[in-house]
Order: C-alpha cells, then sequence, then structure tokens
C-alpha cells in the first residue's frame, strides 16, 4: 500500500551550502538530513497548499497549475526547495514555502509524503494529437530515444534522482513550462535544458503530446473527475 | 509600430482651439463651468495639447492605463511575453497602497510599509516605462492617449482605471453633498488617502455607534465589508471602549463566506457588531450624522460608507459603456477583453464586463491571461480562453491573525451565455494557518508585481 510505504520510507534533503563569499578554493558542503514522514501532519500541513492548489492536488487543465498528486517526493522536495531558495523562480508561491508560513522540514517532507498518496486525476489535459495518429508516433519514437533513460519507458519518473513523474501531467503545463525554460525564464538541470533548447519546439511538442497520451496506472487514479478529497469535506 | 500621425494631431489641435473658442464664448455667458478668463486658462490647455515627454518607442507601445492589480500585472508580464514591446503604465497616484490586506493593517496586523510599493521599482525590475499622469481621454483612429502631461501614440491601449464610487445610488445626488460625504466618510476602496483617514477614525473612536455598511450590486471585494467590520470589532474590543457597530447590508444576507462571517458576528463580536441585512441605503445627511434606509433612520457618531460602485467613467467619457451594463462597464469581447470591433483597445480589471469578482487576485490571473492575448495578436495568433481565478481571505480575528478563505474559478455557459462559480473552495473555519496564508498570499502578489 503507498501509504504504507511512505511512512516507512525515509528520504533524504540535500542542501547545498555554496560558501562563494569565501576564498574560491573551499568547497560546497552538502548536507544531507533525513526525516521520517508523518502523514497526518502532512494532510494538516497541505490545508495551506491546497488554498491555492485545491484539495486533490490535480492542477489545472488550463496549465496554468501541475498535477501534483501522486508525484514522487522527491520531486516535490526538490521543487519546494527550490521555490524557497529563488533557484525556481516563482514569485507569488515564494511566501507560501518559507520557514515561517509552511514550517521547516519536517512539515516539508510530511506535506510531500502526503502528496505523493492522493490518487491522480483522472481526466487531465492531454495533447492535440490521440494515439495512431503520425505526430502520436513521431512523439512515441523521440520519447524512446531521447526520455527514457531518466523520465521512464512509461514516463514513471525517478524518486531517487528526482526526475519527475510525467504520467497524468497536463499537456498544457508541460508545453508552458518548455516555453519557460527555451525562454531563460526557468532554470533546470543541464541536460534538460540542452535537450529543450536542441529539438525543435514542434518535435518537442510531439513528445510531451505522447508524454500526455500515456496511460497512468488505474490504481494511481481517483474513480473519477468529481471525486472530491474526503480529507477537506 | 504607430507613427505620428500628423492629421490627427492637427484634428486634436482643431479641437483644442475649438474648445478655447467655445469657452471664450461661453464666458460671455459666464456660466459655472467654464473658466472665466480665456487669457488664463490658454497656457494650461496648451500644456494638454503637446507630445507628453516620455521615451521614444523601441516597439509597438502598450500603454496601459491604472496603476492597480491589473495593470501592474499586464505591465509586467506584457514584457514577458513580447519583450519587444515598449510598455508604459499610467497611474494618476504617485505610489501604490495595497487595499487587499488593509482592513488586516486596520488592525495593526501589518505595517504600511507592507501594503506600500513604489511604481519605479515596478517597472524598472520588470523591463516598462511608469509615468504619473492623469489620463484624460483617448482617440483611437489616431491612436492617442491624451493625459494631463501630453498626448502619447499607442499601439495597444489597455483601460485599467478602475472604479468610482456612484453615490447617487444611496439617494446622495448633488455634486458637492457627494464631495463631502466622499471626504467626511470615506469609503476605503479608491485611494490610499481614504484608508489612512479610516484608521485613524476606529482608533481614535471615543465610543458610540460606528457605522459601516455593504453596498449593493457588484461591489469591489465582495468579503471586505464584512471583514472590515471584524477587524473594526476587534480593534474596539482590544481598545475596550463601548461602541456598536452598526453593519448595513443593502443586501438580503452575508454575500460571501456566510457561515463564518455569521459565527464570528456571533461569537467574536456579539457585543460589538448588529448584523442589519436588507437595509437599502437612500439617504445619507453628512451634517445631521444619519443614514436613512427605506424603513428607519440610524444615528451614528463616525462612519465608514462605501457607496455601490460603477466603471471608471473614463469608460463612458469616451462612449465605449454597454448600455445594458448597471455599472456602466465597457462593451467588450467577454473572451478577448477587447472593443467591439478594435482589437487595439482592451478593458482590463474592475471596469471590466465580464461578471467577475472584482479584486486584486482575479484581476492579477485575469491580466496574465489578457498580456498572453495582447502578446499573440501582435504575432497573429490566438491563444484559448482560460478563466480567471479568484483567491480572497478574510480576516476574522486577530492576536493571532486568523482568516478565511475562499478560490474559485469561472465557466462559462453556452446555453445560457453566462458566467457561473467553477471549482470553488471554500475554507470557512479561520484559524492561523489562514491568517499566515493571507499575508504570503499578499506577499507573493507584491513580489510578483513590483519586485521579481
Amino acid at each position: 500500500m503507498k501509504i504504507a510505504r511512505y511512512i516507512s520510507y525515509c528520504f533524504l534533503t540535500a542542501i547545498l551550502l555554496s560558501l562563494s563569499t569565501l576564498a574560491a578554493a573551499v568547497e560546497p558542503i552538502r548536507v544531507v538530513l533525513e526525516f521520517t514522514p508523518d502523514l497526518d501532519n502532512g494532510r494538516h500541513t497541505f490545508d495551506i497548499c491546497a488554498r491555492c492548489h485545491l484539495p486533490e492536488a490535480w492542477g489545472n487543465n488550463d496549465g496554468t497549475y501541475p498535477q501534483l498528486a501522486g508525484q514522487h517526493v522527491n520531486v516535490l522536495m526538490k521543487q519546494l526547495l527550490d521555490i524557497r531558495s529563488g533557484r525556481r523562480a516563482n514569485p507569488s508561491m515564494q511566501p507560501f514555502v518559507q520557514q515561517r508560513t509552511i514550517g521547516g522540514y519536517q512539515n516539508l517532507s510530511d506535506v510531500v509524503a502526503y502528496i505523493s498518496t492522493l490518487p491522480m486525476n483522472p481526466e487531465h489535459a492531454k495533447g492535440p494529437w490521440p494515439p495512431d495518429t503520425t505526430r502520436h508516433r513521431e512523439g512515441a519514437e523521440l520519447y524512446n530515444r531521447y526520455c527514457t533513460a531518466c523520465h521512464g519507458a512509461h514516463g514513471e519518473g525517478n524518486n531517487e534522482l528526482a526526475y519527475p513523474r510525467l504520467q497524468g501531467q497536463h499537456y498544457s503545463y508541460m508545453t508552458r513550462q518548455a516555453r519557460l525554460v527555451r525562454n531563460d525564464l526557468r532554470k533546470v538541470e543541464p541536460g534538460m535544458a540542452e535537450m529543450l533548447k536542441t529539438i525543435p519546439t514542434i518535435d518537442f511538442n510531439k513528445i510531451l503530446n505522447y508524454v500526455s497520451h500515456l496511460p497512468v496506472p488505474p490504481a494511481d487514479l481517483a474513480p473519477h473527475a468529481q471525486w472530491r478529497n474526503p480529507d477537506f469535506q | 509600430m504607430n507613427k505620428p500621425d500628423k492629421t490627427s494631431r492637427r484634428r486634436f489641435l482643431q479641437a483644442g482651439g475649438a474648445l478655447l473658442a467655445g469657452n471664450a464664448i461661453g464666458s460671455a455667458a459666464a456660466t459655472d463651468d467654464s473658466p472665466q478668463s480665456l487669457a488664463n486658462a490658454a497656457p494650461a490647455l496648451h500644456k494638454l495639447l503637446r507630445r507628453a515627454s516620455v521615451a521614444a518607442a523601441r516597439g509597438a507601445r502598450v500603454v496601459i492605463v491604472g496603476g492597480g492589480w491589473s495593470g501592474l500585472t499586464l505591465a509586467k508580464y506584457l514584457k514577458r511575453f513580447n519583450p519587444a514591446f515598449d510598455v508604459l503604465l499610467i497611474d494618476k497616484q504617485s505610489a501604490f497602497i495595497s487595499f487587499p490586506i488593509s482592513n488586516s493593517w486596520l488592525a495593526d496586523q501589518v505595517s504600511l510599509d507592507f501594503l506600500s510599493h513604489s511604481f519605479f521599482d515596478a517597472a524598472n525590475n520588470n523591463g516598462y516605462h511608469f509615468m504619473q499622469a492623469t489620463v484624460l481621454g483617448f482617440d483611437r483612429d489616431s491612436r492617442q492617449v491624451y493625459t494631463d502631461r501630453g498626448y502619447i501614440d499607442y499601439d495597444y491601449l489597455v483601460l485599467a482605471p478602475g472604479i468610482e464610487y456612484d453615490y447617487a445610488r444611496i439617494g446622495v445626488e448633488d455634486s458637492e453633498a457627494q464631495s463631502l460625504l466622499f471626504h467626511r466618510y470615506p469609503g476605503g476602496f479608491v485611494t490610499g488617502s481614504e484608508l489612512l483617514t479610516i484608521k485613524r477614525k476606529i482608533h481614535q473612536f471615543a465610543g458610540g455607534n460606528f457605522l459601516l455598511n455593504v453596498p449593493d450590486g457588484d461591489y469591489r471585494c465582495t468579503a471586505a465589508p464584512y471583514e472590515r467590520a471584524c477587524m473594526v470589532a476587534a480593534v474596539f474590543k482590544r481598545r475596550r471602549i463601548r461602541a456598536k457597530i452598526l453593519l448595513l447590508d443593502m443586501n438580503s444576507e452575508i454575500k460571501i463566506k456566510k457561515a463564518g462571517f455569521a459565527r464570528a458576528f456571533e461569537e467574536l463580536y456579539g457585543d460589538y457588531i448588529e448584523y442589519l441585512p436588507s437595509s437599502l441605503i437612500s439617504g445619507v445627511d453628512v451634517e445631521g450624522r444619519s443614514v436613512e434606509t427605506e424603513f428607519d433612520e440610524y444615528a451614528f457618531d463616525d462612519a465608514i460608507i462605501y457607496p455601490p460602485i460603477r466603471a471608471s467613467s473614463l469608460i463612458e467619457e469616451a462612449g465605449i459603456s454597454d448600455q445594458y451594463s448597471p455599472q456602466k462597464a465597457a462593451r467588450t469581447d467577454p473572451f478577448r477583453y477587447h472593443l467591439a470591433g478594435d482589437e487595439r483597445v482592451y478593458v482590463t480589471g474592475d471596469s471590466r464586463s465580464q461578471p467577475f469578482s472584482k479584486g486584486g487576485h482575479t484581476a492579477h490571473s485575469e491580466a496574465q491571461y489578457v498580456a498572453e492575448v495582447i502578446a499573440a495578436h501582435a504575432l497573429e495568433r490566438e491563444i484559448d480562453w482560460r478563466s480567471p481565478q479568484t483567491m480572497c481571505f478574510s480576516a476574522v480575528d486577530i492576536e493571532p491573525l486568523r482568516a478565511m478563505s475562499i478560490i474559485t474559478y469561472y465557466r462559462f455557459n453556452q446555453q445560457s451565455g453566462l458566467f457561473a462559480f467553477d471549482r470553488t473552495h471554500l475554507i470557512e473555519k479561520w484559524d492561523t494557518q489562514g491568517g499566515q496564508a493571507s499575508l504570503a498570499w499578499a506577499e507573493g502578489m507584491y513580489r510578483d508585481m513590483f519586485y521579481a
């Protein structure tokens, strides 16, 4: 069971302290902290997030919010920390993820564990080219060539390495983020940035289209689109 | 890019000349509305007829009228979506004071610094220009905006001039009486000075009846008058003064977060707030300090009077009002925001014609979309419509700050042709997490509009 798996699961938080103000010879120090998530407190903490992300954390079909439900804990944690530090620019979310608002690392750990257990949106926004179209097929070929090494053959991502799960993500959200990266408005890992700038936009959209049509394992999905998170009723 | 149009400039100068001539004739009749001396008025009028001194446009110029939540967000995102745009934001105020969170400020939960921001910071940090000026009108044929500091050419014009009080709808029709009422008992929803006066009033109130009201119609910030009653009551409670807050609601019931506010009025402020629904205000006696409703009269010692509102008169004066709009909003395309038949002029924010909740967050999310619409138009593209998002926190209690929240989207119903609420999430229990979130929300919005 997913919940049990995460209760027993300890994940790592890596913080890089860059001591760049000192002499150039000083090496960065890597601090690794461990937290055991508390799902009850995660639900309580998620109350703050739900005010914008809504209790289901399903995101918006128009691409303005991502689907968070079912995402890997380390992916969620990385984004929270990147937004907290300003490494990922998100001015309107940044104050929410500061310690004074959401709390310390324990609370962050709890809330990402909770979000990862939420059932996913069964009707996320898909790209314009359904399976059996040429562009879908071309997208599949490109995906298998360039993306599976990190994001997995089924778009399942990789929790250990904090590579996002792409299954179930809104097509509109992914194209929006891709555009931000291309226009230097969002920083991502160098390999990913390179990929986004090398592959022509039309081909990249074919990839994202294919990704958006990848099936989500039924066990991870909410029973229907009208499902509402009972924790918030 | 728009070239200065000599013909239209001449036409404008002729119009100015005609105005002067008209006044010369008028001065013989010595009406109250015209200057007594043409010779004395001419230099002032000539200031309006010159080109405003702003840096020459380096790309298609977008002029935005109004530096509120809508205008500030548009200016930023227009540059972001199309860096080639030359964006000029115009506001008649010299600095920005936030109305959202101002009720918490009334009760000392944040400082004035928290609410105050500089248009210069916003412009410098986001690559656009700011000009402090009052917009007097515009000409869509020549694509020029007229201000008290001269005229400006535009390629795109975005009108986000906000609202004005409509005192006639509470029975105060005479313009002098309106002005007196506005200065003596300001509503606190249009200019920063109103807020400063209101704060002084509630902190110096010696006791007795303090009257507040909720307007009818689609007024700015649905929850704010109820929230304000809570914050004023919290201050009175903390100051331990004997005071009664008369909350006259021109609506038949609490319009939003009903259960939450009703519970707060009863549980927290039972000794202070008297809630009076269906109180249609029909007159205000400023000197005699009383408010008249259909069936009653309420004497007060001090008051905050928030009349119903209407779209900025700039819209009506330009002849672009929708004849069916009771609040004189512009007639625009409900999905693309441009004027009927003119894709160079857009209307956003609280003077929009769509029935979206009037407030900062709605204006902010809407403006991001409209910026994309205009950027796409410049590239001869179109983007899909998306709903604005309305997010609204309401402070209920202080020490510590506790708040409720609501978020909603809008959906267009093809059959009825109307917009309806969609995916609403209401948190009516007030808690410190809500209070914290309300401040984080505001900080994030200021960060987005001014600093990031």
